[in-house]
């Protein structure tokens, strides 16, 4: 937990700033992190990197600077240092975010939106860990580096709106966390101009277990989390198996989308664990 | 205008009309759908466009529909001004005009006789209509009986609340007149409503007035049926019994009525149940007291009727008896052993009052018994002095002497041979005579002659056909001892022998105690000395037989007069006497309202047409509108929070919807009480009231405690908290070292846990504080409470009470007091007799009625809200000290008690 502790120092000067949710968030992030990596095991060969692998002997080519004096002055033999391969991956992340994942059914269950934003950051954990490069849409630099969580944290908020961005390089890995309950030609559209550029990627959509179910009853008027359209229903009972059809047919629209286009799809409600969202998403990243 | 079913009218009927609209409301409701919850959706999208369902509408809940119309229906009949029970307003038109019977007959349920009159001025109210007020007992002031103007029924419920039952009878050919008057004054159709107490006072006055009554107007009476009206007499006193007689009214069932004893200071010491047959007028008891008891008796109460005809006050003539003595030679009467009075002296002096000096100074004073031992009384003055005072009832004892058979005297039962005879002696054959049983008839009847009692010399009567019956004791040979006369109203007796132990041994036995005691308790009283002298009133019974200070118009009566004077306001009952000498009891007469009074007889029949309601045991009517008004806004939050779930607003938060309807529940009039059931009030000592149910009652107690720790706290090392509302049975009365609890005229007997609860208190050390608020000064502030308090306590161990001594720790626990006001002044504190060792002598009950929760009470700005009677800062401050001093003996104990013996403890570590 070492690592933990400069990112929650930093976190404090903008907690106020983000409404005191992040900072738990990059916390929570970090110990749902910290789980998965129990049970994942990064690349275990030597390469590009900072952390010291293996010895091996000298071979004829090696460049003279790599010779590690100090091990080769305790034998005969010269002495090779290796450091554990680190390639950098960049991974491009995108949290929806709208007045729509501003929502909850109830009190017991977190927003639609913080849910995102921790899986999103808990990824960037594992990202940041395993030495990935990671840049959010619409944002200029990447970030990487232990320290960088808190950074990622921070500029959250000033992602684009949409997962379009010029600037995501070719064959990086996406990962679009939402709800994607906007109509299915937006999703396509992003989904066929990042996979045009050889992006390949990830669908995931988190739903509140009451935009599955629809658990109203009686007569209610439904109205949008921002904006004036509402719609009457007069008794909610004799159209929630209508409204569950639609949702599975918006859901099979969403998973053909990323079908086509080599991606995959992946559900998440917000009254799951974070942990088995978190483990799926990490197993489809992990290379082999 | 009123529109009646059953015991239910209507002052509004017409607003009744809105009922049929209520199917209207129903099927209104029905139609229209309730509105719709609002409900945030993000996945709304998926929601619009759906295909038109055939449903049946939403509809509302049948059982909000029936909340509804209920509500709608309750509101409807609560404007309609419903009222149970009605009173009648005396129905016609016009004014109404309220008599009231307010003489000493009214006095026993005088509270239900203001009850029915209040309701007929509530009627009266309702209808608009005035209102005037005639009393047919003249009034105090001594002022012609009057009827009063006209005048609102508010105004008219305030007179009549000010109105108290006369200590003397109506006078109803007055309130005749005065009703003539009225009509003069207030010619038109009137309504008459008359509250009789049931019995003809003197002329047949009740028939004239009905009939004037009825002839100008719908007459209702209201009476009191089966109820007897009883007087007392003044008893009849016989040695060592008073019989008593209480005349009634006749009443269909066999009851029975108790005479109540009691002392100055108000203790019952002796009682008498009198049972009446069915139908019987009269019934006799005696209540067997010796003398010395009998004494101490001052009044005699008719019980469970209170009143002034009810109440007999006993002055010296059936107290003490003062015995004179008087002996020739003073010099050597009181030689021990041998004088002539030195074992009268002693024989009397446990149960009479001795009085010595000379015949003549002895009759200047009242005088019951005088005793001449071997006087003889010469001619003159004297002797017709003595003769006048035994004409008047004085009973003259003589005792036999060598002087009075020398010189026998007019003042004698029978004439004397001269001389004496001699048994026993050195020249005499005959034997010392013992004495023979005492003959039936005579007072000593009874007593058993002692064997060893033996005379040696008498004085012989001359024989005579009346010896016989003049004697009450004899010798064995049947020669007087004992002969007596009757002069007038006394009488003279002689004992034949002489009041020392030279011619017998008489005087030397217990024999000759109990004679004398007879003697006395059979003398008529003090008599004489009184002649003109005016007595002016020194306290005053009022109709409800209390005590109280003479009203101004009460007038003195001369002493020979007061037997004989009947009770009106310029005499009224009660204790008259020289004022410089009030506090001596010998100089007190009492005029008794009952000595006066013929037996009570009802009254006649009432004129026909007369509606007659009963007075007591019926409901006052009770208007119910408030109540369905306040039931139909409940309703009606009910709905609005069920309307407000419904709709989301409220939601699953039932936290937030249990604290509305909690708020709710408050602002419905539940008693919200400060006690938490964790234990809290144990951390603190605090004082605690109990709770009466009148929410006014209760926020003068809470203000009176709350001023009283702020006092403590203030002036004493205390720490009082701020005080409790408790419920006996309910909450824990273990944390409170002091409840006070005032007692209301309507205070019923405390239920099976809560005198459980207060008997455990008190047992425990707690002391209960029962305030009657209508002593003192405060009289007939709240009349029922004394009834109250013996309800209140009688399933309470309340110890035997005694009024607060002067040398009472209450009276010294912090502050020196002399007495212990509170808001009234001048009344009785009753504490646990001394005697009592339970609980360390610490008395469990103070009982009074000076109203101290009203002299502490401090309202928020520190300010006393209530004005002290008769008044003054020092009152206040006195009142706060007993306060003070009642707290600190509720947390010490006797232990300021223990100070007394301080000054003896240190005399004895000085030795």
């Amino acid at each position: 937990m070492a690592d933990t502790r400069p990112a929650v120092s930093v976190a404090v000067p903008w907690a106020e700033a983000l409404g005191a949710t992040l900072p738990p968030l990059v916390v929570q992030a970090e110990r749902v992190a910290a789980t998965v990596m129990q049970g994942v095991h990064g690349r275990r060969r030597p390469g590009q990197g900072d952390a010291f692998w293996q010895f091996r002997p000298y071979v004829a080519g090696d460049a003279a600077a790599r010779v590690d004096w100090r091990q080769s002055a305790k034998s005969d033999r010269l002495f090779v240092r290796e450091t554990e391969w680190e390639a950098a991956q960049t991974v491009a992340l995108w949290c929806q975010g709208g007045p729509g994942m501003a929502w909850r059914s109830s009190r017991d269950l977190p927003e639609k939106r913080f849910r995102a934003e921790l899986l999103v950051l808990a990824l960037a954990a594992l990202m940041f860990r395993g030495g990935e490069r990671v840049r959010l849409f619409g944002l200029p630099r990447a970030f990487t580096g232990r320290g960088a969580l808190a950074a990622l944290a921070e500029a959250l908020p000033r992602q684009a709106l949409a997962p379009e961005d010029d600037r995501v390089p070719r064959h990086a890995r996406a990962v679009l966390v939402g709800d994607f309950l906007a109509p299915l030609q937006e999703t396509r559209n992003a989904v066929a101009a990042l996979a045009s550029r050889s992006v390949r990627g990830h669908l995931v959509q988190v739903l509140d277990p009451a935009e599955e179910t629809l658990p109203f009853s009686g007569r209610i008027r439904f109205e949008a989390v921002a904006g004036a359209e509402h719609a009457l229903v007069p008794r909610v009972e004799g159209v929630r198996a209508l409204y569950e059809e639609r949702l599975a047919r918006h859901r099979e629209g969403l998973a053909a989308i990323a079908a086509g286009a080599g991606w995959s799809f992946a559900t998440h409600r917000t009254d799951q664990p974070p942990e088995a969202a978190l483990l799926a998403l990490h197993r489809r990243l992990a290379p082999a | 205008m009123m529109w009646q079913v059953g015991p239910l009218a209507f002052a509004a009927p017409w607003l009744l009309l809105a009922l049929p609209a209520l199917p209207v409301l129903w099927w209104l409701l029905r139609v229209s759908p309730p509105a719709p919850r609002s409900q945030a959706f993000p996945a709304l999208r998926l929601l619009q466009d759906l295909p038109p369902v055939e449903e049946t509408p939403h509809r509302t809940p049948w059982w909000l529909l029936l909340l509804r119309l209920a509500a709608a229906a309750l509101l409807v009949l609560g404007l309609a001004r419903p009222v149970w029970q009605p009173v009648g307003g005396g129905g016609g038109a016009g004014p109404l005009l309220l008599v009231l019977d307010d003489g000493w007959a009214a006095a026993p349920d005088w509270p239900a006789r203001v009850a029915a009159a209040a309701g007929a001025l509530e009627a009266a109210g309702r209808e608009g209509r005035r209102v005037a007020l005639l009393p047919t007992a003249p009034p105090e002031t001594g002022e012609a009986i009057a009827a009063s103007a006209l005048m609102p029924a508010e105004e008219a419920r305030a007179r009549l609340a000010a109105l108290r039952p006369r200590a003397w009878a109506p006078d109803r050919a007055a309130a005749l007149a005065a009703f003539e008057a009225f009509r003069v004054a207030t010619p038109g159709p009137i309504a008459t409503v008359y509250v009789a107490d049931g019995v003809e006072h003197g002329t047949d006055g009740f028939a004239a007035l009905s009939g004037a009554l009825a002839a100008a107007g719908p007459l209702t009476v209201a009476r009191a049926e089966a109820r007897p009206v009883r007087v007392l007499p003044p008893p009849r006193a016989e040695a060592d019994r008073l019989v008593l007689r209480v005349l009634q009214t006749p009443v269909a069932a066999p009851t029975e009525a108790t005479v109540l004893a009691r002392t100055a200071d108000g203790r019952a010491i002796a009682s008498a149940t009198l049972p009446f047959a069915a139908g019987a007028t009269e019934a006799e008891a005696a209540m067997d007291l010796p003398i010395e008891i009998r004494n101490q008796v001052v009044r005699l109460d008719l019980e469970p009727e209170a009143g002034a005809a009810g109440t007999v006050l006993l002055d010296e003539r059936f107290r003490r008896r003062p015995v004179g003595l008087s002996a020739a030679l003073e010099t050597t009467a009181d030689a021990p052993l041998t004088g002539d009075l030195f074992y009268l002296d002693r024989a009397l002096a446990p149960y009479a009052e001795i009085r010595r000096g000379t015949p003549e100074a002895l009759l200047a004073r009242q005088l019951a018994v005088l005793v001449l031992a071997d006087r003889e009384v010469p001619e003159g003055r004297e002797r017709e002095a003595l003769a006048r005072w035994v004409e008047q009832g004085g009973m003259l004892i003589r005792f036999a002497g060598p002087r009075l058979a020398e010189r026998p005297d007019p003042l004698l039962p029978v004439a004397l041979r001269a001389g004496e005879r001699q048994l026993g002696g050195a020249l005499s054959w005959d034997r010392p005579q013992a004495l023979a049983p005492f003959p039936e008839g005579s007072p000593f009847a009874g007593l058993t002659p002692p064997a060893e009692v033996t005379i040696e010399r008498q004085v012989l009567a001359e024989p005579s056909p009346r010896l016989t019956e003049r004697s009450w004791a004899r010798l064995a040979d049947g020669t007087p001892l004992v002969t007596h006369v009757a002069r007038g109203q006394g009488r003279i007796v002689l004992f034949h022998v002489t009041a020392n132990a030279e011619w017998s041994n008489l005087p030397l036995s217990g024999l000759f105690v109990d004679m004398l005691r007879r003697l006395v308790a059979l003398s008529a009283g003090v008599q004489g000395a009184e002649g003109e002298t005016p007595l002016a009133p020194l306290e005053i019974l009022d109709g409800f037989g209390r005590l109280g200070p003479a009203p101004p118009a009460a007038a003195p009566v001369a002493a020979n007069r007061v037997e004989a004077t009947a009770a009106s306001p310029r005499h009224p009952p009660g204790w008259y006497g020289t004022p410089g000498r009030a506090e001596d009891a010998a100089w007190r007469r009492a005029l008794n309202l009952s000595a006066q009074l013929p037996p009570p007889r009802e009254a006649g029949a009432l004129p026909p047409g007369t509606r007659v309601e009963p007075i007591g045991g019926v409901p006052a009517e009770r208007d119910i509108g408030p109540w369905l008004l306040a039931l139909a806004l409940l309703l009606l939050a009910v709905d609005l929070l069920v309307s407000l779930a419904q709709r989301g607003l409220v939601g699953t938060q039932w936290s937030r919807a249990a604290r509305t309807a909690a708020v709710l529940g408050a602002l419905a009039g539940a008693p919200a009480l400060a006690q938490e059931p964790d234990g809290a009030a144990a951390l603190t000592a605090r004082l605690g009231y109990v709770v009466t149910g009148d929410a006014q009652v209760d926020e003068i107690s809470r203000m009176g405690l709350l001023g009283l720790s702020d006092f403590m706290n203030r002036r004493t090392a205390a720490t009082l908290a701020e005080p409790h509302a408790v419920v006996p049975g309910r909450d824990d009365l273990s944390f409170y070292p002091l409840l006070y609890w005032p007692v209301l005229p309507d205070a019923g007997v405390p239920d099976g846990p809560a005198a459980a609860a207060l008997n455990a208190f008190m047992r425990n050390g707690g002391i209960i504080l029962l305030d009657t608020r209508d002593e003192g000064s405060g009289e007939g502030f709240n009349p029922g409470a004394r009834a109250a308090l013996r309800r209140v306590t009688r399933d309470l161990a309340v110890p035997p009470l005694a009024p607060v001594p002067d040398d009472h720790v209450l009276k010294r626990a912090f502050y020196l007091l002399q007495d212990l006001p509170g808001r009234f002044s001048g009344g009785q504190v009753w504490v646990a007799r001394d005697q009592d060792r339970a609980n360390d002598s610490v008395s469990p009950v103070i009982i009074g009625g000076h109203d101290w929760a009203a002299a502490w009470a401090q309202d928020a700005r520190g300010q006393n809200p209530y004005a002290t009677i008769p008044g003054g800062a020092r009152q206040r401050v006195l009142a706060y000290r007993f306060g003070t001093n009642l707290v600190m003996y509720a947390l010490t104990g006797n232990y300021k008690g223990d100070q007394v013996h301080v000054p003896a403890i240190l005399e004895r570590l000085g030795n």
